[in-house]
């Protein structure tokens, strides 16, 4: 059926695509709890393109993972971050290491170099999920960059959990998914750090009175 | 397949049992129990391997071979000699008041969580259900780094979660395209990722994605070995992590790490020539042994001193990994297993002494050998074999690589981007001779900041107020016992040993 797998493929490419929309709102977000929101929004999307994937390859396994996709990203994670940020006396990302426009103009070009690296392994992937590597690529690089341009750690764990996104999208798109061991581990681990974080997150709130990592200065040469 | 049972449930149940034990007496029990239980498993599949060979348990879900027997000897070997350690170490802190007795529990799980997720690293078939074990052992030890809940735990903390796990996730990433790439060959199957599996098929495995694979495996765990430049998150974790977790963060990750990148290579060295890894890892190597030896220069507080120590020797073993060939590959095996004891030997000594000094800084330590005469002797060993002299056995595996290094010289082909290699031919004898006088000039700025700074805490009289005298605990036991291994193996490596070495070279050796 070549006219449904062409649609197919252009929904997975429009499912891919909205995920990385999201990251650049992400970027240009200055509030913590719409920083939150909107990765919840990116998880949704995940949960779609692997749901969608699923569908169209017969790939049962990907319907659990879309799931927990589901279950831990849109739902548990978020939950735990908005907790963490009522705590917090801080609403709003206050100082930026890169501003907005400089930070989206960078993101394009992550996104450029990310169609670039992977152009010459792409021709060996599946023809429905062909594009989404270069995508999951591009998302990958734009959470390590949000990382780095951002300085409260909720917002950095919201760059960690993006780029987890990004690898997800990466793992559905290029292989139809891990194997299902693989999976599980990597959800279970991912849950934990994001717990983990949320509890260092409180406990930096009541040492330094501030999720301001730019104080954490004390260790240095 | 009992011991397989015995080394992956001992460190589980010694986990759960710590979580609703709360006297400290018991909870050291337990803990020396499960590590004798492991040592004694891990004793048992050595043996199997040395006498049968490689071989899969658990429905392929493990697998074993003198590599990873090697690796989970040094583990065992460390792990006995902490929880040794422990005993007296962590009493100590719970009489001192720095540990709440309710949290000890809390200490002893997450420290067999540790052991668990490392075991597991080593033994899995699969390298996704190794990236998931060695994600867990981030998570496990962060909150042991900042166990003393001080800001400065706090950022050490952050910092070691944020950076490795950022790392480890690149890591992932090169995990799907290995996978990626395998499926093309293995067909859509679970096991496509057991190393049982790709290793036959490596060499039709499509080089370009291989390539890609291998170089964000190596940022990923990289970050893990603290390799520069992603090495930032070492020296504050060591610093702040209460002595035995250093020792075993030092001694055992690390090495556990290495060991995750060196199964990669063996499996990218099939399909792309050797000295596309092997180069990469040689810059590594050289930028983190070079970068090392200068802080090491400059350091005034005696953690972060062995933190860089530790960046030093990784980036050295890298060197002997990346050189490759028989010589450069036993060497960095050997100079792992060397670096282990010494490191967690010094990681001791440092114990003991802040303890008695409550301090860090180099120059407020004066006198350890009037002070604490027998630790004082530990720090020189220790030291000393982390300087790499005679007669301790890192002088051999340092003399080892470094003898590869200018036999050899370094691998010509390095990274290009995806499509065309870009060649730089590094080869001539002229490029060999400065990388081998560029090594040794760091082993030597590393050897004399070592050596000026122990000698300032050895000699002199104790600050006022100081108590003079050893007081002996159990912990000095395994202090005495890696000693005398360091001076030992430089005379005679034991035919086990040996056969387990040169076995596990040949693993690692792409022909």
């Amino acid at each position: 059926m070549p006219l449904s797998s062409h649609i197919g493929s252009q929904l997975v490419d429009l499912c891919s695509a909205l995920l990385l929309l999201t990251c650049f709102a992400i970027v240009a977000q200055r509030r913590l709890s719409a920083c939150v929101d909107l990765f919840a929004l990116q998880s949704a999307f995940l949960a779609l393109t692997a749901a969608l994937v699923a569908f169209l390859t017969g790939h049962h396994h990907i319907y659990i993972a879309a799931a927990l996709t589901g279950a831990i990203k849109v739902i548990a994670i978020p939950r735990v971050l908005k907790k963490v940020i009522e705590r917090l006396n801080v609403k709003r990302e206050l100082v930026m290491n890169v501003n907005v426009p400089a930070g989206l103009l960078i993101c394009g070009a992550l996104v450029m170099l990310a169609f670039f690296i992977t152009q010459p392994i792409i021709p060996l992937g599946f023809l429905l999920t062909r594009d989404s590597l270069a995508i999951a690529l591009a998302i990958v690089l734009i959470g390590f960059f949000t990382m780095i341009a951002r300085q409260k750690a909720v917002t950095q764990l919201v760059g960690f959990l993006v780029m987890e996104n990004g690898l997800f999208l990466g793992a559905t798109a290029a292989t139809y998914g891990m194997p299902l061991i693989v999976e599980l581990g990597v959800f279970f681990d991912v849950l934990i750090a994001a717990l983990i974080a949320g509890i260092y997150t409180n406990r930096l709130q009541d040492a330094f009175d501030s999720v301001d990592t730019t104080h954490l200065t004390v260790l240095k040469e | 397949m009992i011991e397989v049972f015995v080394l992956l449930i001992a460190p589980f149940l010694a986990g759960g049992l710590s979580l609703i034990v709360h006297r400290s007496a018991l909870l050291h029990a337990i803990n020396l129990t499960s590590m004798s239980l492991l040592v004694g498993a891990e004793i048992m599949i050595t043996g199997t391997v040395l006498k049968d060979g490689p071989f899969t348990a658990l429905g392929q879900l493990v697998y074993f071979d003198a590599l990873s027997a090697f690796i989970l000897f040094i583990i065992g070997a460390v792990g006995l000699a902490c929880s040794f350690y422990m005993r007296s170490y962590m009493d100590d802190q719970v009489a001192r008041g720095v540990i709440a007795p309710t949290r000890l529990n809390l200490f002893f799980f997450l420290f067999h969580m540790f052991l668990l997720a490392m075991v597991l690293a080593t033994v899995a078939n699969s390298v996704g259900v190794q990236w998931v074990a060695i994600e867990a052992t981030t998570l496990a030890t962060t909150f042991l780094i900042a166990f003393w809940r001080r800001r400065e735990s706090l950022e050490a903390g952050w910092k070691y979660l944020i950076l490795c796990s950022v790392g480890i996730s690149l890591a992932l990433f090169g995990v799907v395209l290995t996978y990626y790439s395998s499926q093309h060959v293995l067909g859509d199957v679970s096991e496509a990722l057991n190393v049982t599996q790709l290793l036959p098929v490596a060499s039709q495995l499509n080089p370009h994605v291989l390539k890609l694979a291998f170089i964000f495996i190596l940022v990923g765990y990289g970050t893990k070995v603290g390799l520069v430049p992603m090495h930032s998150w070492l020296p504050d974790a060591y610093t702040e992590a209460p002595a035995p977790v250093a020792a075993m963060l030092a001694g055992v990750l690390e090495i556990v790490a290495v060991y995750a990148i060196l199964r990669i290579k063996t499996i990218v060295d099939h399909a792309v020539s050797p000295a596309f890894s092997g180069g990469l890892l040689v810059l590594l190597g050289f930028a983190s042994f070079a970068t090392a030896a200068l802080f090491i220069l400059i350091q005034h507080n005696y953690k972060r001193l062995f933190a860089y120590s530790s960046i030093e020797h990784m980036g050295i073993a890298m060197i002997g990994f990346g050189v490759g060939g028989p010589l450069g590959t036993f060497g960095g095996l050997f100079h792992l297993l060397n670096h282990a004891f010494a490191k967690s030997m010094a990681f001791f000594s440092a114990g003991n002494i802040h303890r008695r000094f409550h301090t860090v800084e180099i120059g407020q330590v004066q006198g350890l050998a009037i002070a604490q005469p027998w630790t004082a002797i530990a720090l020189m060993v220790a030291g000393l074999a982390l300087s790499a002299l005679p007669p301790f056995a890192s002088f051999v595996s340092e003399m080892q690589i470094v003898t590869a290094l200018a036999a050899q010289g370094v691998p010509g082909q390095w990274l290009g981007n995806g499509g065309g290699m870009v060649t730089v031919a590094f080869s001539d004898r002229f490029a060999s001779l400065g990388f081998t006088g560029l090594f040794l000039l760091c082993s030597l700025l590393a050897f004399s900041g070592m050596l000026y700074r122990i000698a300032g805490m050895v000699w002199g009289t104790p600050p006022e107020g100081i108590a003079r005298g050893e007081c002996w605990t159990l912990g000095h036991l395994p202090i005495m016992a890696l000693a005398a291994a360091l001076v030992g193996f430089s005379f005679f490596i034991p035919q086990p040993m040996r056969q387990l070495l040169e076995e596990a070279t040949r693993i690692i050796l792409v022909h």
